[in-house]
């Protein structure tokens, strides 16, 4: 198992600082990587080696949480404690700040683009998720702001193909929500976890979501519609999300994040151990209660706290991963014989 | 206390001797003493996690007990003690306990009234009456403003300023931008204050403080509005709005004295002045929240470029509760106009404000999404949606008749006997009033930043921390809070130890000033006593004593000779 996860590059991304998060961008040729630095840099190839091509220093003044691209590849969206989001748009290789989403009262936790590439979600620890619309101008508004979670909202993603927002919580609870009529609303809460809820991943059809939380579980969750052949109840017209599987002892600490690929469908996860690992639905397994094998399990992947793995979209096993110890790491995954 | 910077990475250890100092072991066997840190009230982020401060007292303060106290007191008073009890009911409270009696607001005014009177109040007012002025002041002053464009003092857009909701979040975020583009009308209940508090009392013949001032809102943040300081009589010593009742506590105290309001006969009407006693109650255009966006267009209209405007026609952008309205005259817009109700859309104005990039002359701002008569104080409906019964209380709300403040009795009489003249001095401190800009004791923006924090592998997240109670959270790179001084026991193990803790801990409230204890837990390893860790839920880090840590981390036991053994790579709680 050793041998599935093999590394290719190693990087001192942010030195003296933490890594907080990596972010491929769509054509999978440059990653984006912040920490604790203030700074974003943007990563690409040349040649063997992966080099810095652009920091970009001056837009925070805190800490940067989470990057995201969006869905064209030309805006990467930076949110940080400092409570703004950036948005930098991307002219060859150099960023400009365009403009500072502003709002939210405390740490911008997260932040993530819909696939229609016009609305933008945030979420901070001040609880409240908002939603924000793009127009052509590159004008933000705020469309919605959303106080469902009671604790620190860490992480916000959207469905890959339906205009679908999930956030997770220090309150356990992952929430999910969708518009109705001229406003955001909270249609289903996901409980079952055990600790604050840290990161969440859909499928590559959108069909599940992924979630792993500090009580050292993932937990895959599923989605059924009204009247859904496998008889699972729903309340009028909103779907129904249950939990049909639960990975628990494989992780001796927190998982600080999940990472679904969309390409082979493999789940990797970074943890508070040090490790990174992989894991890959059984084929046999019945998609109504499918069960994961750990397919790869590297226990010292960094010297600290792995906080983020990330798949290339583009190129079939390739890994990103970066730490508390400021370095990112470039791994090649290969699915060994046999399972 | 200055923490340097250590240089380099490597594994450093605590030491905790027996007297509980703390040692740092380097990694070539020297040791260093670790200072304790030391905390102080301006450490504490005033992140309001926890039971605050003055606006949760203040909201406490006024409700319908305290006017119980006060009617009860006046029972057993000697007359020269007494106060004259006055209520003034806005038309919004009256449609929403109209919709939940199912009766017609004329009936709900008289019947209300015929409550109060029966519990020991003396008048029953309407402020669709106060609301006159201030719709009044309101056109003047944009009418001002919008001329005196060419001088720099002058500042568009006008940003109406009756919803208290809305004030406390422009007076603390953004301030010093936003305050001068605040109307300086005062809001209705206000404007009745000074009513009650000025004329009435003129005409009663009474001190103001001799007068109990009630209001009857659909909304709690009314309450802060009736105990700024603007609105307290230094001569007099006494509020213009003594209590705030919201719709809600209304119905409370109907169920407490086991009266329907249905089932009451209805009394007369009472007015202020001798010239408006009608025996309906009557309303503004306008929507729900006052109408000022109609009053000042329609007025605007007609002032400024002489055109009169019969039907105001609002158009929703991007959301129901965000409308515009323009005056357009061969191809022109005179005058752009918008309502921007909810908070999202205050937000989205605010940033098109500091952008430079608001169109608008005048914004009517409310904080809640459909303004007034959906405020958080309104009665909820048991059986219907929230939706059905907010459509009913506007239909009930729309079916009172509508006056031009202008028209309406007694105001004109007011203007000249009361206040000397409309744009006089006396109309000037009754009917306006004043915002300044809120200093918040530390948003998160201007936190002053802690020393450097010794970053590496292996540093102790306890460096910096209390010695009895570790509280650090090294995401946010902020130092522990205040914990109060804490003495050993000789035992060694701290005793449950008294500290004030401003944020919420273990579910139990602790308010500055107030104690709390960490909760005992037994140590399943070796059955001693230690403090268990609760999670702050503001901070989301773990309190900690040194003696103990969440499951499967470092775990110190309070045995003596045993800390050494179990000591691992210390772990910081992340939050």
């Amino acid at each position: 198992m050793k041998d599935s996860l093999v590394l290719l590059a190693r990087v001192p991304a942010h030195p003296d600082s933490r890594c907080w998060f990596l972010a491929w961008n769509p054509a999978g040729t440059l990653l984006a990587s912040c920490g604790g630095d203030r700074r974003v840099r943007i990563w690409g190839t040349e040649g063997e080696s992966w080099i810095c091509k652009s920091v970009l220093s001056e837009g925070h003044q805190r800490t940067v949480r989470k990057v995201a691209w969006s869905p064209c590849g030309n805006y990467l969206a930076s949110a940080s404690f400092d409570a703004t989001t950036c948005i930098w748009k991307k002219n060859q290789d150099d960023f400009e700040c365009v403009t500072t989403l502003e709002g939210h009262e405390n740490e911008v936790k997260s932040v993530a683009w819909a696939p229609s590439g016009n609305l933008l979600a945030t979420c901070s620890r001040d609880k409240s998720v908002w939603v924000w619309e793009v127009d052509e101008e590159d004008e933000y508004e705020c469309v919605s702001v959303l106080n469902s979670h009671t604790q620190d909202v860490k992480h916000v993603v959207w469905h890959p193909s339906q205009e679908l927002l999930a956030s997770a919580s220090y309150d356990d609870t992952v929430k999910l929500y969708r518009e109705e009529e001229d406003d955001w609303v909270c249609y289903a809460t996901l409980e079952g976890h055990e600790s604050t809820v840290w990161s969440l991943a859909f499928d590559p059809s959108g069909q599940r979501l992924a979630s792993c939380s500090d009580d050292r579980t993932v937990r895959i969750w599923r989605q059924y519609l009204p009247d859904n052949e496998q008889g699972v109840a729903c309340s009028g017209s909103d779907p129904s999300w249950k939990c049909i599987c639960t990975l628990s002892g494989f992780h001796s600490r927190t998982i600080y994040d999940v990472a679904w690929c969309q390409l082979t469908g493999a789940l990797a996860t970074a943890c508070g151990d040090d490790a990174i690992r992989v894991f890959e639905e059984d084929p046999s397994s019945d998609p109504q209660q499918p069960t994961f094998s750990l397919t790869a399990h590297l226990p010292q992947a960094h010297s600290q706290d792995v906080n983020c793995v990330a798949w290339n979209p583009k190129e079939q096993g390739l890994l990103a991963s970066c730490s508390d110890d400021g370095e990112v790491a470039f791994w090649k995954y290969q699915r060994p014989e046999g399972i | 206390m200055k923490v340097d910077k250590s240089t380099g990475s490597g594994m450093a250890k605590i030491h905790i001797e027996e007297d509980g100092s703390y040692f740092q072991v380097r990694q070539d066997g020297g040791t260093q003493k670790l200072e304790k840190a030391k905390i102080s009230l301006g450490d504490c982020l005033a992140c309001s996690g926890c039971v605050t401060s003055a606006e949760t007292v203040l909201i406490t303060q006024q409700s319908h007990e305290e006017l119980r106290k006060i009617l009860d007191a006046n029972k057993t008073a000697a007359p020269s003690q007494q106060r004259l009890v006055v209520v003034s009911v806005s038309p919004q409270s009256r449609a929403s306990l109209a919709a939940r009696f199912q009766l017609t607001p004329t009936d709900t005014a008289k019947k209300l009234t015929a409550f109060f009177k029966k519990i020991g109040v003396h008048y029953v007012f309407d402020t669709a009456f106060s609301r006159n002025f201030s719709l009044l002041e309101s056109q003047r002053e944009f009418v001002q403003r919008f001329r005196g464009q060419a001088s720099s003092t002058q500042t568009l857009p006008v940003l109406t300023s009756a919803c208290p909701g809305w004030i406390c979040y422009a007076e603390k975020t953004h301030g010093s931008f936003l305050v001068p583009h605040l109307s300086t009308a005062r809001s209705p209940q206000q404007v009745m204050g000074s009513l009650v508090k000025d004329f009435f009392a003129q005409q009663q013949h009474l001190t103001p403080d001799r007068i109990y001032h009630v209001t009857v809102m659909p909304c709690y943040d009314k309450k802060l509005e009736a105990s700024r300081p603007d609105f307290f009589s230094q001569e007099h010593q006494t509020r213009d709005v003594d209590c705030v009742v919201t719709t809600g506590e209304v119905f409370k105290l109907l169920e407490e004295e086991g009266v329907s309001l249905s089932e009451l006969e209805p009394a007369p009407l009472d007015s202020l002045c001798n010239g408006a006693s009608a025996q309906e109650p009557t309303s503004h255009r306008g929507g729900g929240s006052g109408g000022y966006l109609e009053h000042v267009f329609r007025h605007a209209a007609r002032e400024l470029f002489g055109i009169h405007v019969d039907e105001v026609t609002y158009r929703p952008l991007r959301n129901k509760d965000f409308q515009e309205v323009t005056l357009e005259k061969e191809g022109r817009i005179l005058l752009h106009f918008a309502a921007a109700y909810g908070f999202r859309n205050i937000q989205n104005l605010v940033q098109k404000l500091k952008r430079g990039r608001c169109p608008y002359h005048y914004v009517e701002v409310m904080a809640c999404p459909a303004g007034c008569l959906n405020g958080g104080g309104q009665l909820k409906g048991p059986s219907t949606t929230s939706k059905e019964l907010l459509q009913h209380v506007q239909m009930l709300y729309d079916t009172v008749t509508v006056q031009v403040p202008e028209d309406a009795p007694g105001v004109q009489e007011l203007y000249e006997h009361w206040l000397q003249g409309e744009g006089s001095e006396r109309a000037g401190r009754l009917l306006h009033t004043s915002y300044r800009a809120v200093e918040m004791a530390s948003s998160g923006l201007s936190i002053r930043w802690r020393p450097e924090v010794p970053r590496g592998p292996r540093t102790s997240p306890w460096a910096q921390v209390c010695d009895q109670c570790s509280l650090y959270c090294l995401e946010t790179q902020v130092r522990p809070r205040p914990v109060g001084s804490l003495r050993q026991s000789e035992s060694g193990i701290p005793p449950p130890h008294s500290w004030s803790h401003p944020c919420q801990t273990g579910g139990e409230p602790s308010g500055p000033g107030r104690q709390g204890t960490l909760a005992r837990e037994e140590c399943a390893a070796h059955s001693t006593p230690r403090w268990g860790w609760r999670t702050c839920p503001t901070w989301n880090w773990a309190l900690k004593t040194p003696w103990s840590l969440g499951p499967d981390s470092l775990h110190f036991c309070a045995v003596p000779g045993r800390k050494q053994a179990l000591l691992e790579r210390p772990r910081e709680i992340r939050c």
